[in-house]
């Protein structure tokens, strides 16, 4: 018996000695999401910055961005994680909060790196007075109109809400003649929490409504401009049945299968768009405009601020390679990388002003919408609640008022409160 | 062999459920007494306070009513199917048998995942089979949206809960069906009792115990359904397919709420131990008799 038990014993030694040895640094690079040419082009990456780095290894995993939360969080929350990771912009307040990021304006060449990117677009990866991320790609919500509809009814894409609200009623229709409407004007992402706040809230920004105060302290998203917004959808759905009847139930890919099909003329979507209708409808061509604004801020049409997105790559606080992370997060970043943004559609912007300046940028359809747009557009403010706040209070709240379960103030003024709970700490 | 050598060998097995079961159980259980925010950080021990802010949730009672009907009825309605289904494999008509019966058992081999956005399309206003079918027939208008509307979400996950569920209750009624003695149906016959007679007074009480072992067994697993539910409508429209499982989600990883997502986790433990006790309670009565 001993003697099995010591051959065991010999057994897993010599099972746990088996394990890679490795000379140099060792870094872990996860990758939440992307497009397949993206992951590609990420990979060559780093294998090119082995190549100039001698004695970094970099072992590349690609992670669901659907689950980028929970992934983070359980595995921060035991200490553990990657070194380097893409996330979202607006994690900077959460994991910037908690710790779990490592504030790059440490590092003695940040003033230098920061300058390679669009300011607007570097402060939005701040949480209070630390950097927590180099810009990957940007986003503006932006309103995506269905370039045959609107040629075949002869109307521009709008600019107010009034043209706004025309322009869906009459793109509403019953287009195969049984009696029914079978065309709407504008589609809504009510399926899926987070992406439903994503699109209401552009209009509340070109309104001229916060979402909080500037200290964070105070939810504002129910002030009249807020209010007046959410007031626009929720008649264009119970007064012009403009809006799609079924949108509480859509997510991403019903919303592309009805544009591509001329089921819906106008959606709030970003520079993924194209990219997405082109996949499933090739040649299909779209109008890309500015998010309207109300009828009285016509003037501010192009400075109007919308919702801005962003991925940032970041690094792990409990990193034991904080200066190799940084290396190669600035290398996986840098304006030549960022070239890559500029010649590949990859659904999102790109961040550096040399890329965005660039000869062949200037080739890019919509980029100069987009960079406009980037210029004055908002993230979602950097609390670290915001995330639930948006997706577990303003959305439900919102669609009740769509749908006419509740009057706009009555559910903006309740959402209102229950987040300021949340935010006073008290729920 | 050495007296100690048994209980050494058990160690590996101890070391495992010690790990995977009591050490996740019991950190869950003081999570729920301590106020845990991975947010935050947390101030620690706050005694039953995450409990008190879960049962004043309206949403954790809305959630509450959906998982017990989403659970109660939906496998009651999958029994009803399910034994109807058995009763017509248990005719034997031949070789169709063999083909109707695994014809029937697919739905429990798809991944609830897979079953959910396939079922998702289904159901799809514009483009989905089931409108296309009811409004051919005049019955609704294309673009009735059946995950969409507050009243009917639910419903539609339970149809496809029962989809799944309803090929487990078949074999398992089709197994109590053959070993009903035949002897009960002739002496039957021969007293002159009707085929309904017989169904009631002798088919469904030799099903009895199957049948309460299956309910049983069908309001635990449908009580602790994530998949279907996140995968159809992830507990919308506005809640209203909201259900116990996917609550805990949302407060642990959307409000990343550690300690109200555990004490919600610990009513459901308790509610699925009861159920579980139930259950074993059945199943050493059924042994014993």
């Amino acid at each position: 018996m001993r003697q099995t038990l010591f051959l065991v014993l010999l057994l897993s030694i010599s099972l746990l000695s088996c394990g890679k040895k490795s000379d140099g640094i060792e870094l872990k690079d996860w990758n939440f999401g992307g497009r397949p040419q993206l992951i590609e082009f990420l990979r060559a990456r780093v294998i090119s910055f082995e190549k100039t780095h001698p004695g970094i290894r970099v072992e590349q995993s690609d992670k669901s961005w659907n689950m980028i939360r929970e992934i983070l969080y359980a595995d921060f929350s035991a200490g553990a994680g990657p070194d380097v990771m893409n996330t979202h912009a607006n994690f900077a307040a959460e994991f910037g909060e908690a710790g779990y990021y490592y504030p790059i304006n440490k590092f003695p060449d940040f003033e230098q790196v920061k300058s390679w990117y669009v300011p607007h677009v570097m402060e939005s990866t701040r949480y209070k007075d630390d950097y927590y991320g180099l810009p990957a790609s940007a986003i503006a919500f932006v309103l995506c109109c269905n370039k045959e509809l609107f040629d075949k009814e002869g109307i521009a894409p709008p600019k107010t809400w009034s043209q706004f609200r025309e322009a869906a009623r009459r793109l509403t229709k019953d287009a195969d003649g049984d009696g029914v409407a079978d065309q709407f004007g504008l589609v809504l992402m009510g399926g899926d929490k987070g992406g439903f706040a994503y699109r209401m809230i552009p209009f509340f920004f070109k309104a001229g409504a916060n979402v909080m105060s500037e200290d964070l302290t105070k939810i504002e998203f129910n002030s009249p401009r807020g209010i007046a917004a959410l007031k626009l959808i929720a008649d264009m759905y119970q007064v012009d049945h403009s809006i799609t009847p079924g949108f509480l139930a859509y997510t991403h890919s019903e919303i592309n299968d009805l544009f591509c099909s001329n089921k819906v003329a106008m959606s709030i979507e970003g520079p993924w768009f194209r990219g997405m209708v082109n996949d499933k409808s090739p040649g299909k061509d779209m109008y890309v405009v500015p998010v309207p604004v109300p009828d009285d801020m016509l003037a501010q049409y192009d400075t109007a601020p919308t919702l801005q997105d962003m991925i940032m790559y970041s690094i792990n606080a409990r990193s034991k390679h904080v200066n190799e992370s940084w290396e190669l997060i600035k290398y996986l970043r840098n304006q030549e990388a960022d070239m890559y943004w500029i010649t590949q559609d990859l659904g999102a912007t790109a961040t550096t002003q040399k890329a965005l300046a660039s000869k062949e940028a200037q080739g890019v359809r919509d980029i100069q919408l987009y960079v406009n747009e980037l210029n004055h557009a908002r993230p979602w403010p950097p609390h670290p609640s915001m995330i639930a706040i948006a997706s577990n209070v303003f959305t439900p709240y919102c669609q009740k008022a769509v749908v006419g379960e509740m009057t706009p103030k009555a559910a903006l003024d309740q959402a209102a409160r229950e987040a300021q709970d949340i935010v006073d700490g008290k729920k | 062999m050495r007296k100690s050598t048994p209980y050494l060998l058990l160690v590996p097995a101890l070391l495992f459920t010690v790990f995977v079961v009591v050490y996740p159980l019991v950190q869950n259980l003081i999570n729920s007494v301590c106020d845990v925010s991975m947010i935050r950080g947390g101030k620690g021990w706050i005694g039953l306070r995450n409990y008190e802010l879960v049962f004043k949730d309206t949403v954790f009672w809305l959630a509450f009513r959906n998982t017990a009907v989403y659970a109660v009825v939906g496998t009651v309605v999958a029994l009803v199917v399910g034994l109807g289904f058995a009763l017509l494999l248990n005719l034997k008509v031949g070789r169709i048998n063999s083909i109707a019966a695994f014809l029937f058992t697919i739905p429990w081999v798809i991944s609830p995942v897979v079953a959910g956005f396939a079922w998702k399309w289904i159901l799809n206003d514009r483009f989905g089979i089931v409108n296309h079918w009811l409004a051919s027939a005049g019955l609704v208008q294309i673009g009735t949206s059946w995950l969409g509307d507050p009243q009917t979400a639910l419903v539609c996950v339970m149809l496809a809960r029962i989809w799944q569920f309803y090929p487990f209750a078949m074999v398992m009624f089709l197994a109590g069906l053959q070993a009903i003695p035949q002897e009960q149906y002739e002496a039957a016959a021969v007293d002159g009792a009707t085929m309904i007679r017989r169904f009631f007074y002798i088919t469904i009480p030799n099903l009895k115990s199957v049948s309460s072992v299956l309910l049983v067994l069908g309001v635990i697993w449908s009580f602790n359904d994530f998949n279907m539910v996140f995968v159809m409508t992830r507990g919308g429209p506005m809640n209203a397919s909201m259900v116990l499982p996917v609550l805990v989600r949302e407060l642990t990883f959307v409000h990343f709420d550690l300690g109200r997502g555990s004490a919600l986790s610990i009513i459901i433990f308790v509610m699925l131990v009861s159920l579980s006790y139930l259950y074993l309670r059945m199943v050493s009565e059924k042994d014993a008799a």
